[in-house]
């Protein structure tokens, strides 16, 4: 008895000890947090203001190591580290490491008071730190310093922080810039932005005619069908597999850019894009002021016609709507070239604007819709009065000014002030 | 007079240009016109020399000989307009 009572004594004092020696070690070792942000970003200038000037007030000892992504390589390279081991999906900054725990993007009512209670938890309990990890193994990769040449650790200095909220004010005055609108109440113009130039740049693509032609063939190909309910069974087939078309070209293009991640020169390779997308527009208003339907592609067009009649005559519902499918899909993927512009560069605004991935998705498909419209119009219209209806080319030319007003817009700001699209 | 229509199913410009010469045409019995699709009618879109823009119009007076060409979307008020300035021809 006396053996089991020794025994069962031995075991918990060994796990008292355990557990103390754990508890000191984690609480002293915890100091340093991990920040990682892109310059001229205004969450991250938001998350740092709260950093700086709240945060390490009450945490003096708090070492914030920063980490600019937005024009360092390594820095990013080590956000993929980072991001890795935590097992964190990162579509944007600020992204802030506290121990083992991680804040995608800043909502200051929200995020600060959860950073808060993460750090105070990790000064009373402990904290794991996997990031020290895959510092000290990128220290015995590489040069020591060449690292520390990308590494800020910032210690506490007040009078630094003072200068620095003045400013920090200011960004995050401009982000929260309300109205007061009868009926709807107080609204942030910053997050009206967003969805504003999606239903713009969207409306403007789709009076670009690349996409049109085909939509009218087959309206005159269906307009011959007797079956109702076949003819707006093709049609909205048809309709669906082209939007689905954009919406792949889309996502894939913003994961694309998001994989590449916040690299300087994708942003400014686009803005570049844009200008020149923007430049030949307003030269196609100046010099082109013809408006009617340009003759291009005689042999192909024929082809696809001839292809969509096949499809149409297929006695079985599901071969045709196969065929359509098909030819959606291969026609629409050739004229994307001639609108890529539009969609490539809008989905890089989307990438640099740190929202849920959802949302961005959500994004896409406004855009899409606002591209389809006039499609669904000539579609709806034409099904319900059995007649083939055109939308004026009158207005080709003002929509090509406005548009390539807007491309230079997007892509001067892409350049020299991405901040400003980066929406709150 | 004659009027010589050339279009295309797959152009929005031509099918808005529809209506239009529909009501003219009911409005001027007198008037011919012919409609030609681009693509069905190559050979003679070729001999009009038809190669950028759709739609386009040619006027002949009794001779067959054009007199005026206009292409893209032209208001009814400036094709009654040339219409009745050209009738005798």
């Amino acid at each position: 008895m006396i053996k089991i009572i020794k025994r069962a004594f031995f075991i918990v004092c060994t796990l008292i000890l355990f557990f103390s020696v754990q508890s000191a070690n984690a609480s002293n070792n915890f100091s340093d947090i991990y920040f990682f942000y892109g310059e001229g970003c205004p969450h991250c200038a938001e998350e740092r203001d709260y950093l700086f000037n709240v945060l390490l007030k009450e945490y003096p000892d708090l070492k914030i190591n920063e980490y600019e992504i937005y024009s360092n390589k390594e820095n990013f390279d080590f956000l993929k580290n980072v991001s890795n081991k935590l097992g964190a999906s990162v579509g944007g900054v600020p992204f802030l490491v506290i121990g083992d725990n991680y804040f995608v993007g800043y909502t200051k009512s929200i995020t600060s008071e959860a950073i808060k209670q993460t750090v105070q938890k990790c000064y009373s309990e402990g904290c794991l730190n996997p990031v020290s990890s895959i510092i000290d193994s990128n220290i015995e990769n590489d040069d020591p310093e060449d690292y520390k040449k990308n590494t800020e650790v910032i210690n506490f200095d007040i009078e630094k922080n003072i200068d620095e909220k003045d400013q920090n004010q200011d960004i995050r005055d401009e982000n929260s810039k309300k109205i007061k609108i009868p009926v709807l109440g107080e609204i942030n113009i910053m997050s009206l932005s967003l969805p504003l130039l999606t239903i713009v740049m969207g409306a403007l693509d789709g009076f670009n005619p690349c996409a049109m032609w085909t939509l009218l063939f087959l309206i005159s190909l269906l307009l011959g069908v007797k079956e109702i309910k076949r003819r707006w069974i093709l049609g909205i087939v048809f309709i669906v597999a082209s939007a689905s078309v954009y919406f792949i070209f889309m996502s894939a293009w913003l994961n694309f850019i998001i994989f590449l991640g916040f690299v300087v020169w994708i942003r400014l390779l686009m803005g570049f894009l844009a200008l020149l997308g923007g430049g030949y527009s307003i030269k196609e208003f100046i010099f082109n002021k013809e408006n009617g339907c340009k003759v291009t592609g005689g042999e192909k067009r024929q082809k696809v016609f001839e292809k969509m009649k096949l499809a149409i005559q297929e006695n079985s519902l599901f071969l045709a709507m196969l065929g359509i499918i098909i030819l959606a899909f291969a026609v629409n993927l050739v004229e994307l070239i001639c609108s890529a512009g539009f969609p490539a560069i809008y989905t890089q605004v989307l990438a640099i604007n740190n929202i849920a991935e959802w949302h961005r998705y959500l994004y896409i498909l406004l855009y899409i819709f606002f591209f389809m419209l006039d499609d669904l119009f000539i579609f709806f219209v034409a099904m319900i009065t059995l007649e083939m209806t055109g939308i004026t080319t009158k207005y080709a030319g003002i929509s090509r000014l406005i548009g390539g007003i807007i491309l230079l817009a997007v892509g001067l700001l892409l350049i020299f002030k991405p901040e400003w699209l980066m929406f709150g | 007079m004659k009027v010589l229509k050339f279009g295309s199913v797959w152009c929005p410009g031509c099918l808005v240009m529809k209506p239009r010469w529909k009501e003219i045409e009911e409005e001027n019995v007198w008037l011919k016109t012919e409609y030609h699709d681009f693509d069905q009618e190559k050979e003679l879109a070729e001999k009009y020399n038809i190669t950028n823009i759709l739609p386009v119009f040619i006027f002949l007076d009794k001779d067959d000989k054009e007199f005026l060409r206009l292409s893209g979307e032209i208001n009814k008020i400036k094709l009654v307009k040339i219409i009745n300035e050209n009738k005798n021809k």
